[in-house]
């Protein structure tokens, strides 16, 4: 492989403390290196932002739902559409982009890491070859395990040991990267077309609350030793207020939180993040959990941005997408999953003129700007639920300038405005803020020592954009920074460019993260032959087909911790 | 005299409808399998019967006879034949490995053609349903489960797909369902089949006029006035009945076939079974399954899907997909005489494409990926004996409901033949090299 | 109007895609750089003028484009597309997609059409003497937005789904249809002046169907409402009487189908819900 000189860049790495100096960045075998010989190609980044690769913690780009989306809307792709080149093969977009075009469009804006956060184990191997085919980027997936009926039992009988070793062989069975709770309860509810609202109701035909999985999931986290948190969706997304639900699902974990790390990851609290009682009624608790998240270190969030335009919305929350699709009245989708969970997908459009829509965009802004300290909330549209993974240089353009906010503010349903708290906060994120939030803190909340930032021994993903905040009023000049974020003037992974002036020249392989527990082996054996006695009653695979090899992997890439169990 | 051990694999999935019946005990001895137990009768045939009417060599027509050549050169015409073409098309997919139909859409798109599965025949107008309707459905596992009610509309699972009922619906035994009594059976079909013979309530309904009969069952179940008194020859008393079966049950599952999706109406067939499952689950729960029939028909609409954006009819011949049953469809663009050439992987649409199709194409050069002689591979210009999936090669397929599974190489394949991801490889291979002049 | 001739010159088998055949796109061209455009021959690249001659004039601005095509061209896909003005006269069979997207301007054809005839089309007039397909005036795939305006009148039989999705606009079909005119129509008015196979306005939300022929029926998920003399049309009043039925009852529907009386005894024994 050959060496690599990035000269002259305004270098932004903040996992590094390295807040805007002028650097070069060495690089050879795909690592940042102290230095390269005299024979290595030389890239000029002078006026430029370097910063470490896009690390995308949440959108939903690979496995079975997603592709249940894009097969049920061939109206999202005839619009958008990509013919091949000599570097890159043919596509679609648009919400729901087809596999290279997802690779390609992901590292045009400088991103090299994608986790994809909801996959049903059973089907995670389709999972597995979509995320196989996207290229360029790294990637991994999320489990889900919050309706799961040998996680119920587990957690209904008290037996916390043999769940963490469960989960352990879930993990390596699907080749998954951390423990995804959607819904918790309410999934095993929809079997029966019911849902569940807060932590406190009962799972029918398995007596327990949505309180007892997450806490039970959270200590095998740390009993496991986990890169990552484990990453919730709180019960009662379709409700009007659901804010109360999210507060009391961050507080319920609070005594299982690590050292340094955090315990629970909350996702696009946007979609929880609202009071009142009735849609007409809309408010924002954006504050109060801000406040929270603010106060304690065990949690972090994602906003989950909401773009005014076309979207899929696509989950695991069964329940939550009938009831949303019969405001919607668009096209609904569902598939339950045997002894797992489920998934549900409606077509929608959010309009400025909606109140609703209005408020929830504001109330993702919100989040974003008060909570403070930009290491606990990450940059995500939950895509493609708040709107496409390219949006990410407009809701940056959003953070980086109030003006860019009080102008949209302006056009949206007058009586939303008036609610907001957003006309009135004037924070504007500074670049090396943007770089934490879109990839030094993801990296870290992740757990991927090698990501994230430009330190030596780190992978050698990296972005430059064509903008140079010494010389860039970035408030006043947002839309030269959301086109510069479109269009990465290069992106370079593992040592080699690949994208050039926001244009695919080279395609190379990601690789696929996945982690691996090891547990003891008298509490795994426990476990299996348990397992095995009642595999076939609540499954129709057998178990010895169930499990996916690392081979199945194309590039498999593997985080093995020692678990407390 | 060495002999060769008897082995005894366990869990083996058996590739042939897509029940996805995965807990098959296969022997074998060396390349002879003695025995398939735990599946269907057809399973048994499938696994048994491997090696008969085998292709075994490469063949090229020459001189007007198929005469046998060596793999390079049969790639090496196929190739020529593929580069030549203004408008080829790709066709079969799915009694192939997923791994396979990633091959042929990447050689799809390098010669420029289209590329599309046997759903196009089948069960196409369910996709096309979706399309409108969306679909509310779930694995087979959940019908095992929960379904009080089960629903059999245009399909004959005792002959099509034999262990459906007893891995998945009315005789299988789920965590809240443990008996046959536990569970309804309506069936709906034209004349009283062998599954029909085992419902609880079988509905006649007049050949096509399924669409009128889902209509009224939705008109009943959204609490509207029917006023025909009879609709598609069934009482309206019936249909109010049934919609009243319907609406108590707890958990109701309807599975449907080419009855619903080739006979008049089609797609729009298809969109109001969606519709009137989607209607259902306002009142209860309710679930629809489409009975796919290859074992991997699914397969290929997912990962053309997922690599195109579309699901079947894939039209790459301009270089980006483009979508259009009725255009980019391999019967209609047969039919009107467009496609020049064609490559056929494990389907015969000789004996199953309609007479006008067939006559166009006998009339161009078409290169056949088949394990077994068949009248398309008699018609050819170009044949490459492949390994049976699931038998002779490994593969991941995908089953009725969207489980992926993985086929299991249980034997080798017969010296000198190759499986279908082995043959499209070395195809783009040889494309790429000749040059694609555009 | 300036007068420009595009003659077949070879039999096509092969599809090809030729947006550019359209007034939009010719407007204030040569003759030699309309011949050098592009189209697609299957997956080549052609140029226009090897597969047709083209001759005569033309003008300025779409408006002032008269197209006439000379020949088969039932192979030639997408002709007329998003057209705003001017007029295309083809002397022969049409294509697929024929005035896809179409805001304004007219487009006549001597013979029949292909399938998707005036797909989304927003403004303007097609007229067909022939036969048509599938899918007149519909949508995309997994779209539900039909044509929203103009008129398409049809001397011939019509395929499926005439008007599928229909936003608002007049189909008029003087020939036979095949089943689910109006399916999923919205607004506008689709008329068949002979017989339909049935299923007319199935799961319609608005707008009408009107019969004059036999209907082939009436859907479960419609309601006899009354007899009525006259049926409207646009500005044209069509003399009946009519049997009116409202539905889509299962799509909440506030549309109408009419069938004229004489024509449709197999819907007599409505007449019991008559009002006495």
């Amino acid at each position: 492989m050959p060496e690599l000189l990035i000269r002259n860049g305004y270098v932004l790495d903040p996992l590094n403390g390295i807040e805007g100096e002028r650097m070069d960045i060495a690089i050879k075998d795909g690592r940042i290196v102290e230095s390269v010989g005299r024979k290595a190609r030389v890239l000029d980044a002078l006026d430029m932002t370097v910063m470490p690769g896009g690390v995308d913690i949440h959108s939903h780009i690979a496995g079975a739902k997603a592709n249940c989306a894009r097969m049920m809307r061939p109206e999202d792709h005839s619009r958008d559409t990509e013919a091949k080149t000599k570097y890159t093969r043919s596509g679609v977009g648009h919400t729901i982009p087809s596999v290279f075009t997802t690779g390609y469009r992901y590292a045009r804006m400088g991103y090299t890491t994608v986790f994809e956060p909801a996959t049903p184990p059973l089907k995670t191997r389709h999972t597995h070859e979509e995320l196989n085919d996207i290229p360029i980027i790294d990637k991994g997936c999320f489990p889900l395990f919050g309706n799961n009926w040998f996680v119920m039992e587990y957690v209904k009988q008290g037996r916390i040991e043999e769940l963490a070793a469960y989960v352990a062989w879930m993990l390596e069975a699907t080749k998954g990267y951390a423990i995804k709770i959607v819904n918790p309860g309410g999934i095993e509810a929809w079997r029966w077309g019911r849902n569940l609202r807060h932590l406190d109701d009962n799972v029918p035909n398995f007596d327990v609350t949505p309180r007892q999985i997450v806490r039970a999931l959270c200590e095998v986290n740390r009993l496991l030793n986990l890169p990552h948190a484990v990453h919730v969706h709180p019960n009662g997304l379709s409700e009007p207020g659901n804010y109360q639900t999210t507060l009391d699902t961050m507080e319920c974990a609070r005594d299982f939180r690590r050292e340094g790390r955090t315990i629970m990851h909350v996702t696009h609290v946007q979609f929880t993040g609202r009071k009142g009682w009735s849609w007409a009624d809309v408010r924002s608790g954006a504050p109060e959990i801000a406040d929270y998240v603010n106060a304690h270190d065990h949690v972090s969030i994602d906003p989950g941005q909401l773009i005014f335009t076309n979207v899929t919305w696509m989950t695991a929350d069964g329940p939550a997408m009938f009831a949303l699709f019969k405001l919607a009245k668009t096209k609904w989708f569902n598939a339950d999953v045997e002894a797992e969970t489920g998934a549900g997908i409606v077509s929608a459009t959010y309009k400025k003129s909606n109140y609703v829509n209005a408020m929830q965009w504001g109330i993702a802004l919100e989040l974003a700007l008060l909570v403070k300290d930009p290491w606990k909330v990450y940059l995500t549209t939950d895509h493609p639920n708040g709107g496409p993974f390219t949006s990410y240089p407009r809701v940056i353009s959003w953070l980086v300038s109030n003006q860019a906010r009080q102008k949209l503010l302006d056009k949206i349903n007058k009586t939303a405005k008036r609610r907001l708290n957003l006309p009135g906060i004037g924070r504007e994120y500074s670049l090396h803020e943007i770089a934490t939030i879109t990839r030094a803190a993801t990296a870290k909340s992740l757990g991927l020592e090698s990501k994230g930032h430009l330190g030596l021994g780190a992978d050698a993903d990296i972005a430059i954009y064509d903008i140079d905040p010494r010389k860039l009023d970035l408030a006043r000049e947002y839309k030269a920074v959301r086109k510069a974020f479109a269009h990465a003037a290069y992106t370079v992974k593992d040592g080699r460019i690949v994208v050039k002036k926001g244009e695919v020249v080279r395609s190379v392989r990601g690789r696929t993260f996945w982690t691996k527990p090891k547990v003891s082996d008298d509490v795994m054996k426990t476990m299996m032959t348990g397992l095995a006695s009642k595999f076939d009653d609540y499954y129709t695979v057998r178990m010895a087909n169930y499990p996916i090899e690392e081979n199945y992997l194309t590039a498999s890439q593997v985080i093995t911790t020692s678990a407390g169990v | 005299m060495r002999t060769t051990p008897k082995t005894t694999l366990q869990d083996v999935l058996c590739t042939f409808c897509a029940s996805g019946c995965d807990n098959l005990e296969i022997t074998y001895e060396g390349r002879v399998i003695d025995s398939a137990r735990n599946g269907c009768a057809i399973s048994v045939s499938r696994f048994t019967t491997a090696d008969r009417s085998r292709l075994l060599k490469p063949l090229v027509r020459k001189g007007g006879k198929l005469r046998p050549t060596t793999f390079a050169r049969a790639i090496d015409r196929a190739a020529r034949i593929l580069n030549r073409a203004k408008y080829p098309l790709l066709y079969g997919w799915s009694q192939t490995s997923c791994e396979a139909i990633s091959k042929g859409i990447e050689l799809t798109e390098l010669v420029g053609g289209l590329i599309d599965n046997t759903t196009t025949s089948c069960h196409g107008p369910t996709i096309l349903g979706v399309q409108d309707a969306g679909e509310a459905t779930c694995t087979l596992g959940e019908v095992r489960h929960s379904a009080d009610l089960v629903v059999y509309w245009g399909c004959n699972p005792v002959h099509s797909h034999p262990r459906h009922t007893n891995r998945y619906t009315v005789f299988s035994e789920g965590r809240f369902r443990r008996t046959r009594k536990d569970r309804k059976l309506i069936v709906v079909d034209v004349r009283k089949t062998d599954t029909a013979k085992l419902a609880d309530r079988f509905i006649q309904v007049e050949p096509n006029g399924d669409y009128e009969l889902l209509t009224a069952l939705r008109t009943a179940v959204n609490g509207e006035e029917i006023e025909q008194d009879t609709i598609a020859g069934v009482r309206v008393e019936t249909v109010e009945e049934i919609a009243e079966m319907m609406m108590e049950c707890e958990f109701g599952a309807l599975f449907f076939g080419l009855g619903l999706t080739m006979t008049s109406g089609k797609h729009r067939n298809t969109e109001a079974a969606l519709a009137l499952v989607k209607d259902l689950n306002y009142v209860t729960k309710f679930v629809i399954v489409p009975m796919r029939g290859w074992f991997n028909v699914a397969g290929a609409n997912e990962v053309s899907t997922w690599q195109t954006g579309y699901p079947y009819a894939v039209d790459l011949t301009q270089g980006y997909p483009k979508f259009n049953p009725g255009d980019t469809s391999a019967i209609d663009a047969m039919t009107r005489g467009e496609v020049d050439a064609a490559l056929v992987v494990a389907s015969d649409p000789v004996s199953h494409f309609p007479r006008e199709a067939v006559k166009h194409l006998l009339k161009i050069p078409v290169i056949v990926l088949e394990p077994k002689r068949t009248p398309t591979s008699e018609a050819a210009e170009v044949v490459l004996p492949s390994a049976m999936l699931g038998v002779e090669a490994a593969g991941t397929i995908y089953r009725i409901d969207g489980v992926p599974l993985e086929a299991k190489k249980v034997i080798d394949p017969p010296l000198g033949v190759r499986s279908d991801v082995e043959i499209l490889d070395a195809m783009i291979k040889r494309v790429k090299k000749l040059g694609a002049r555009r | 109007m300036a007068d420009l001739a595009i003659t077949v010159v070879r039999q096509f088998r092969i599809p090809i895609t030729a947006e550019c055949i359209s007034p939009d796109s010719v407007a204030g061209k040569s003759l030699r750089e309309i011949e050098l455009t592009q189209v697609w021959e299957g997956n080549r690249r052609v140029k226009l003028g090897s597969l047709f001659r083209v001759a005569g004039e033309i003008g300025r601005t779409p408006k002032d484009c008269a197209i006439k095509i000379l020949g088969d061209v039932s192979a030639v896909r997408r002709v007329g597309y998003e057209m705003s003005g001017g007029s295309i006269q083809i002397n022969g069979d049409a294509g697929m997609y024929l005035g896809e997207r179409m805001k304004g301007g007219t487009i006549t054809v001597s013979g029949n059409a292909g399938s998707w005839l005036g797909t989304q089309m927003r403004g303007g007039q097609i007229e067909v003497k022939g036969n048509v397909g599938d899918s007149v005036g519909g949508s995309v795939r997994g779209g539900s937005k039909g044509m929203r305006g103009g008129t398409i009148t049809i001397h011939g039989d019509c395929g499926t789904e005439a008007g599928a999705w229909m936003q608002n606009g007049t189909i008029r079909i003087k020939g036979n249809c095949n089943i689910y005119a109006g399916i999923h129509m919205r607004n506008g008015t689709v008329l068949v002046e002979r017989e339909c196979q049935g299923r007319a306005g199935a799961q319609m939300t608005g707008g009408k169907v009107i019969v004059l022929g036999n209907a082939g029926g009436v859907l479960p998920s419609f309601q006899f409402e009354e007899i009525r003399e006259r049926a409207k049309a646009g500005d044209e009043r069509i003399p009946g009487p009519f049997y009116v039925f409202s539905g889509d009852a299962n799509e909440g529907g506030k549309g109408q189908l009419f069938a004229r009386v004489p024509d449709n005894p197999d819907l007599k024994w409505n007449e019991r819900y008559l009002e006495r």
